[in-house]
Order: structure tokens, then sequence, then C-alpha cells
């Protein structure tokens, strides 16, 4: 089943994120690779994902897991060969699965070629390819973001005597886009990948590619002329692919990302994940619903890119101080449990473990206005270890069975990338697939049977919301529509059942069908229709008219 | 719904363990539009309550600074400010609704971590306090509301802080019932500091400042309790409810506090005001004393109570007060009551307060003794309903204004202190009589 060719296919997928290192070792070097990746292709087909995204795999020194590249035209020695990648590439495209590659654009490792030929001399070519100062003066207006590691954005270099400017840690040094020879140098690269046939990319911490004084240098107009610059070369020489903003912003800074539906097709919605989380434990709509209200309209041609968990924490920047104070209390009551201005912690962890709210996370992560993102291992609840440093706890080895290293590697358990969970709850004793793919009530048969729903219908990728807003404010309802398809999904927010009423009346004569069990609840009539709903539940329905 | 309301901290233990049931039956009298909206509510943690009628002016403001205070102190917990109206014709209930945080009306507010409802209900009888804290109660039973205020609806002088003030104690430290104390002028709420503390305090052996008070804070348990306890069918839902909801507590032996809330603007009132205000207090004391003879019998002395700020500050400024009408009316009132006192008075204190009576303004003097006397008399004479219980309390409003006037006299100069002083005295004599008054309780025995 090879991939479609719709322009807007993204608009359909359902991606999964996963690390080359963390999903199948192929030959017992204890880290995962491609070929070991290529085996579980079929996996990923069976859980019903169309669309696989690659975190960094590129050779780099790995003081940030790839995130500090040294190479963009390369794959990491642990990780195989191009020609693994290659292969991986078109097996998932004989599948039907898409398969989007991610490229650090801001910055690279210091250990990059670039960086060691701009350090060596003031006079080297080179030079300009990177931010240099004699002071630490400019551009005061930049926060720092890794608040526990960084001190300041510049960092003092002992090899050319003056500092460089990095955003993020201070071995990632920001590549200076004001050079046209940068520029190009980066569409060179993405030309790479693209004539290869990835079909996009997923670009890292674009907010913050030009620096200018007197601004906080975060999604000034030069980085946006510069991403539609990137755009307009990929939509002239590569239509179809589609590129992935990740820029930690509000909604209305988030906003210019899109352009006039000619910047990026698609753009994280980072506030809207922690108040999901929020609404669950608060038992109530409304940092859902509020959120969602000051997010601006989009393009018709760009979307949304919605997720729960990924591989770093749950980022806590996009909330108020009194927001984020209420998380850390109700989701990382241990100190351990937070970094930066987050929390490194996985799904089924942060939700108890209880099935209920995981199924309700997902619904809505499924339902509402976006594409869903399933970071590896929550389709099976795998827990996580805050006793590994960093952001490093959620990216422990995936966990495909009972046996010898979770059935990810045949090396030594103790030449393992990462350690595998082993707790009594969340070890892969307990957590694997093989055993929820023998169980027909497994978290991993449920994900198998929503994402089916969800593919299944057009309008939860495509359609327009609609809120409802009942007067029990612990139900989120809302209508998704394309065309003559209606749907209306109704979440439970709370622990407890409730009793709904919903103003339907302008579908009076319509009958509901639930979506999973295809059974027809009462037809629409004049008064408001009386839901009741046990904890954590959530409905979608079709609405047919008969 | 079965709940059992802990003996508290008292010292007394005379508190036995109180079972209360909540039968959804006892509450037909919410309307069905009512309980739709408090089954939308759901169960909350603080519920806040205002008994309203025709209050447009003031309840706007008062509603926002409540949400205010709720926010500040209690940004996490499940809250709801809850309406009982009396019949409004100014929509007083919209002006409450209308100003509801909730993301129907996008009122965003960064503060606002959850929905804060408003809602408000009518009910059918006449504008009557008993029956809007009996709607009051009654949701947050419903709603299991672990912590409770009720509000003024007129207070042009609230602060958030008040709601912080009154709560914090019931839903963080385990009171049950907490009281205000008030920074005013010290010739405000003479009923208060002449009879109704004064006694309170001698005969339940607790120096609550304002027993009887236009704003509370009390836990569900206790609300579930007298919601479930009071007869609220017998006459005793409407005036006075909230002293009997004080002596409630107390006689469950809950714990009490008090809690400065600051200044209290000062509501004019008529001459007119004073015998249904005595009535709803003074009558609705004497009302209990009977049933709770048994606790208050036994009651010796009196004891402080936990206090957060002050124990209450006065104001010295100047006030006009018309006292020549008060000892006119004192004297008008000796002379043309004279049989009804004599059906309540003992000859003794009849006689001497018909010898006050005839007194010039400078050596006019009803001293706290005979005050004392004079309220223990009518007290036992209630019990004994020697005549219409009504009547009694009428009886009781030129007595009470001739002692108004001695009080205004000797305090007329006095510093905070002193008229602090004066007050706690007056108190010393109520607790010194009280065997007088145990003495007419058995002799009618």
């Amino acid at each position: 089943m090879p991939v479609t060719k719709d322009a807007l296919w993204y608009k359909d997928a359902i991606i999964y994120q996963v690390h080359v290192r963390t999903f199948q070792d192929s030959n017992g070097d204890g880290i995962g690779d491609f070929q070991g990746l290529e085996q579980k292709l079929d996996y990923l087909q069976e859980l019903g994902v169309n669309t696989i995204w690659l975190m960094p795999f590129f050779p780099s020194p790995l003081r940030d897991d790839g995130y500090d590249i040294a190479d963009y035209r390369a794959v990491h020695s642990s990780y195989g060969t191009l020609e693994d990648f290659r292969k991986v590439l078109d097996s998932a495209h004989q599948r039907g699965l898409r398969l989007i590659i991610e490229l650090v654009l801001n910055h690279t490792s210091d250990q990059h070629p670039w960086f060691q030929e701009a350090r060596s001399s003031q006079n080297n070519p080179r030079r300009d390819w990177y931010v240099w100062s004699d002071t630490e003066a400019r551009y005061k207006g930049a926060r720092i973001i890794f608040l526990d590691t960084e001190t300041s954005n510049w960092a003092w270099d002992p090899i050319s005597k003056s500092f460089y400017w990095h955003r993020f840690f201070s071995h990632q040094p920001d590549l200076n886009y004001d050079n046209p020879a940068v520029r190009e140098e980066i569409w060179d690269v993405m030309k790479f990948w693209l004539e290869m046939g990835v079909d996009g990319f997923r670009l890292d911490a674009v907010p913050y590619l030009v620096e200018r004084e007197g601004t906080n240098c975060e999604n000034l107009p030069e980085t946006h002329t510069i991403l539609k610059e990137l755009r307009r070369k990929l939509d002239e020489q590569f239509p179809g692919r589609m590129l992935l903003a990740e820029a930690n912003q509000w909604p209305a800074d988030l906003r210019p990302y899109f352009g006039d539906g000619d910047e990026f097709h698609m753009a994280f919605h980072f506030p809207l994940m922690p108040r999901m989380f929020m609404g669950l434990k608060l038992e109530d709509r409304k940092p859902i619903t509020e959120i969602l209200q000051q997010t601006p309209e989009i393009p018709p041609s760009c979307q949304w890119s919605l997720f729960l968990r990924n591989h770093d924490e749950l980022t806590l920047e996009m909330v108020t101080d009194i927001e984020r104070d209420y998380m850390y209390d109700m989701y990382a009551e241990s100190k351990t449990m937070r970094l930066n201005l987050g929390i490194r912690r996985r799904l089924a962890p942060l939700l108890n473990n209880d099935r209920r709210r995981i199924e309700l996370m997902n619904g809505m992560l499924m339902s509402l206005p976006g594409t869903p993102i399933i970071y590896y291992g929550d389709e099976i609840g795998m827990g996580d270890n805050i006793s590994l440093g960093d952001r490093n706890g959620v990216r422990t080895p995936m966990q495909w069975n009972g046996g010898w290293n979770s059935g990810f590697s045949i090396a030594k358990p103790e030449q393992l990338y990462a350690p595998l969970i082993q707790d009594p709850v969340y070890g892969y004793p307990a957590v694997n697939v093989l055993s929820q793919r023998e169980s027909e009530h497994s978290l991993f048969r449920w994900m198998q049977r929503i994402v089916s729903v969800r593919r299944a219908t057009a309008a939860f990728g495509r359609g327009s919301i609609e809120f409802l807003y009942p007067a029990n404010h612990r139900i989120l309802a809302y209508l998704r529509r394309l065309g003559r398809e209606t749907v209306l999904v109704v979440n439970n927010l709370s622990s407890t059942a409730q009793a709904v009423e919903l103003d339907l009346q302008r579908y009076k004569g319509n009958i509901l069908v639930e979506m999973f069990g295809n059974n027809i609840f009462p037809r629409v009539g004049d008064l408001p229709y009386l839901l009741t709903m046990g904890p954590y539940q959530f409905y979608w329905f079709r609405l047919r008219r008969v | 719904m079965m709940e059992t309301l802990s003996p508290g901290a008292s010292s007394r233990g005379r508190a036995e363990v109180i079972h209360t049931e909540l039968k959804l039956e006892d509450e037909t009298f919410l309307t069905d539009d009512f309980l739709r909206q408090l089954i939308n509510v759901g169960e909350v943690d603080i519920l806040v309550g205002l008994a309203t009628h025709n209050n447009a002016k003031t309840i706007g403001s008062i509603v926002q600074t409540i949400q205010s205070g709720i926010l500040q102190a209690f940004p996490r917990e499940r809250a709801v400010i809850i309406d009982a109206d009396g019949g409004s014709h100014d929509g007083t209930p919209e002006l409450v609704t209308g100003v509801s945080i909730d993301d129907v009306r996008r009122a965003t507010n960064p503060y606002a971590l959850r929905t804060l409802h408003s809602i408000s209900t009518k009910y059918a009888s006449s504008p009557a306090s008993g029956v809007a804290l009996r709607t009051i109660l009654a949701a947050a039973d419903l709603l299991r509301a672990k912590a409770c205020i009720v509000m003024s609806p007129e207070s042009a002088s609230i602060e958030p802080e008040w709601v912080s003030k009154l709560l914090r104690p019931v839903y963080r430290d385990g009171f049950d019932l907490v009281t205000p104390t008030y920074r005013r002028h010290k010739f405000e709420g003479l009923l208060m500091t002449n009879l109704l503390y004064p006694m309170i305090r001698a005969l339940y052996g607790e120096r609550i400042r304002e027993p009887y008070s236009s704003e509370f804070g009390f836990s569900g348990r206790l609300g579930s309790q007298f919601l479930n306890q009071n007869g609220w069918n017998d006459g005793g839902g409407g005036a006075g409810v909230e002293l009997r909801f004080t002596l409630a507590a107390i006689t469950g032996g809950c714990r009490i506090g008090q809690s400065f809330l600051g200044e209290k603007d000062h509501v004019e009132r008529h001459a007119a005001d004073l015998v249904p205000t005595l009535r709803q207090t003074v009558g609705s004391m004497f009302s209990a004393l009977g049933a709770d003879f048994p606790v208050w019998s036994v009651v010796s002395g009196s004891q402080p109570i936990a206090t957060t700020g002050s124990d209450q500050e006065l104001l010295l400024g100047p006030m006009r007060i018309n006292r020549k009408r008060l000892r006119d009316m004192f004297s008008t009132g000796v002379a043309e009551l004279e049989s009804v006192f004599q059906s309540i008075l003992s000859p003794t204190t009849l006689a001497e307060l018909q010898r006050i009576a005839h007194l010039g303004e400078e050596e006019f003097h009803y001293s706290a003794e005979l005050w004392v006397r004079t309220v223990y008399e009518f007290a036992a004479s209630y019990q004994k309903s020697v005549i219409s219980r009504d009547h009694i309390i009428q009886a009781l409003a030129p007595l009470f204004r001739g002692r108004v006037f001695t009080f205004l006299t000797e305090n007329r100069n006095a510093s905070a202190s002193e008229v602090e002083n004066n007050i706690e005295n007056l108190c010393l004599e109520f607790e010194r009589l009280k065997p007088y008054l145990l003495q007419m309780w058995k002799s009618r025995e």
C-alpha cells in the first residue's frame, strides 16, 4: 500500500515519534539502529499509524541526544549507514508509512567541522557562519532557555578568544542566518534528504534563527523571511513534502509561522498540551476551551500538531505561574521529576497508570483539531525512570516482550545505551508489546481501535470544531464537521459519573451512532439531549439523519 | 449520606456524636431549575452563600469582590457562589450570575484555574433570611461543600480578604463556625454589646463577639447538622436563624473561632426597626433557651474563643444620636406598658424601673445590674409564656432604649479601652447574675 499523493496528507496523518536508538537493536551492540527499525515497521503498520517521525540520527557527540549535530549529511555510526536509512525509508513507503525526519536548523554541535573551522581563526571563511562577540553585552533581551544548566546565552571560546552565541546548551553554537552562505548550505542539506525521499522535516527550535539588538531574539520578521524562503524552494522543487515547526510559543506568536500558508504546514500546539493535563486534574474544561478560544484561525492548508508526551519534558513555559505551580504539585510531587520549566515524565506515570484517564487523554488527542502524535511506548503504557539524568528517563528502550532485554537487544544488559524500566508496575515483564498483543482488552489493542476509527473519520483531521458549552463544566463537548459529516465528541473530565444536557436542537431528528461499537443512541428531540457518563468516559458519536 | 460530627475542641465536653442523614425528599423545597444548576456545579470544596432581595446597587461589586477573594486564597479549590433570592424586582439574580467566571462568558482570568460558578434561585415565600439560609445549607449539603460562608449582599466595605478570613479557619484549620469581629464605632451594634454578646457569653460560656452576623463561615458538617435538625417548618425558618445557627454550633460542641474582618459599614436603621430586630435576635435566643437548658444550665463562667486578628476595634468619632428621644421612649413605655410589665417583671425590678423613669436626664441611670435582672426576667417570662411571646419581645424595646441611653451617657467621652472595660463589666454582671436566671427557671419548673 504505497503512500497517497494527497498534498494535504499531513492532515490525515497519525504520527509515531521514535528515536532509532530506542526502538530495536539489530546487531547486539545495545543501541537501536536502522535495521532494527526496519524490522519493526510491521508493528507500526499493525498499530495503525501512517507517519513516522524520526528524531535526529546524525553523527553527533550526543551531548544532547543527537540535537547537537556534527554532520548533516550522514547517519551516526551507532545507528547504521545511509544505506540502512534508505532501506527504512523505502520499506516504510511500501507499507504506506510516510517518514519525516528532524533537522536542527538553529545550531550545530561545537564538534561540527563548520564550527571547528570558524573558531580556528578570526579570518577563517567559516568564521561568519556563527555569531561571535567580544563581549557578553549583546542581545540582553534574550531569555535563557535551559535555566537549570546555563547562566548566559554567550559562551567563551578559548581558541578564538571571543564569545559565541548559543540559545541552548553552550556546546551548541547558533548558526548565523544573516550569512547567505549558511542559508544556502542549510537548503542544500534539506535537498539532500528530500531527494532521498523523506516526506518532511520537523524543524527544531525555529524561533531563534536570527538575533537583533533590542529584541528578545525570538519570532523575528527576519526569521520568518528565511523560513518562507525555505518553504518556497520546497514547494517548487519538492511539492507534497511537509514542514513541521517546533516553536514553543503562545498561539498568537505561533500564528505567523503559518504565514499565508506559505511558511510551515504544521506547528506544534504547545500551550494546549499542559492544559489537557490541567483540565483533567481540575476536572474542568476551562483550561482547554480557553486556550483553544485564544488559538487563532490558521490557513486552510495548515494544521496544528497535537501531542500528549514527547521526548522532552512536559513543558510548562506556556502557562501562567499559578498554573505551573499547580501542575508541579499535581504531576511532579518529587522535585527530581522537574526539569527546566517542565516535568520529565511519561504519559502513564503522569496519569497514575489509570487506564480510564489514559484512554480519555488519547481520545482528546485524536479528536481535537490537529494531527496527533504518539510518542513511542505510550501506546502500551510504558513508564519512565526518573533516576536517569536530563530527559533520559523517558527515552529508555522499547519494551517488546518479557524476555531478554525486553526483546530490544541481545546485548548484555549493561551494554544497553540506557537501562530498561524494571519496576514492578511499568517494568518490561509487566508492560510489553507481546503480552498486550495477546490481550483483546490491552491498551495496545485499544489504541489500535481508536487509531483506526480516527483514520476512518476525515472530520477529525480536516473538519471544523465548534464547542458546546453544557452547564456542567466537567464535560468537554464539541462538534467536528466536514462536509456532510458531523461528529459529536463528549468527554467527561471528572473522576465521578456525570449527567450532562447538550443543546443539539439544530440536529433535531438525527440519531447518534456511537463510533466504536456502532450502536444507535436515541434520536435528538426537542429537549436537551441527556447523557450520563461514567468516570473519565468519552463518547464519539456520528450524527445521522435517518 | 451519613455524616458524623465530631465533638470538636470544646473544653466543656458536652457534645455528643451527632448523626445526620440527608434525605432528598427533604430538599423538595428546592426548585427543579435550581437542582439542575446544582447538578451542573457538582461537588465543591467551597460555597459562598448570598441571601439577596433587591440588592442591585451593591451585588455586582460584592460578587466580584468575593470572586477575587476566592481566586486569591483558594485558586485551586472547587467553588461556587449561590444566591438565594427573595424575589428581587431589580435584576439582582441576573447580576449575580452575570459575573460568573467560566468559559462560556469567555471571561479569561489569568488567576482562575477552573470554572467558578455563580448561580441563583428564587424561593417561593416572601423574603426571609431563614428560607434563604435553608436554601444555601441544602445546596451546600447536596454539593458536599467542605467549607462555606454567608456574605451580606449589602456590605459596601467588603474586601476580598474577608473570604479568606472566614473560610480559611474552616477549610484549613478544622473550625466549624467562624464568626466575624469588626472595627466599628463604639455606639454601633448596641444590641450586640448590651444584650446578645454578654447574655450568650454568660449562658453558653463562649465569648463570641458577634453571635448574630450577616457574615460568617461554617463547615459543611455543621451546615448539614443544622439543616437536618432545625425546625424549619415550625415558623423557625424565618427570622433569627443566624443566631440559632450560632447557638446550634455551641450546643453541638463545635470548634468555634472568630476572625477580624475590618471596618463594617454603618447601616442606618430607623427606630421602627428595633422591634423586628429584637424578634430576630432576642426572640430567637429566648426561644432557644428552653431546648438548650441542659447545656447552658451547667455552664459557669466563660472562656475566650480562638480569634484571628483583633478581638474588636472601636472607632471614637462623633455620632449623632437623639439621646433625649431614647429616654422619653423609655419613660413613656414604662408608663404605658405597666400592666404588661406586671406580668413579666418582678415587683422589685418594675418598681426600680418606674423610679428611674421619673428621673431627669442628668440623674437617669439604668444600671448594669438592673438591666441584667430585667433581661433575665424577660427570658424567664418568655419561657413561661406569661403573655404572648411577641408582646414580651415588643415590651423589651422601650427598656432597651433606656439602657442604651445610659450606655451612651456612660461612654460619651470614654476611650476605646474604657468602652471595652464597660462592656466587659456588663458581661461579668450577666455571668454573676446567672444563678438568678436559673433560680427563676427552676421555680417555673
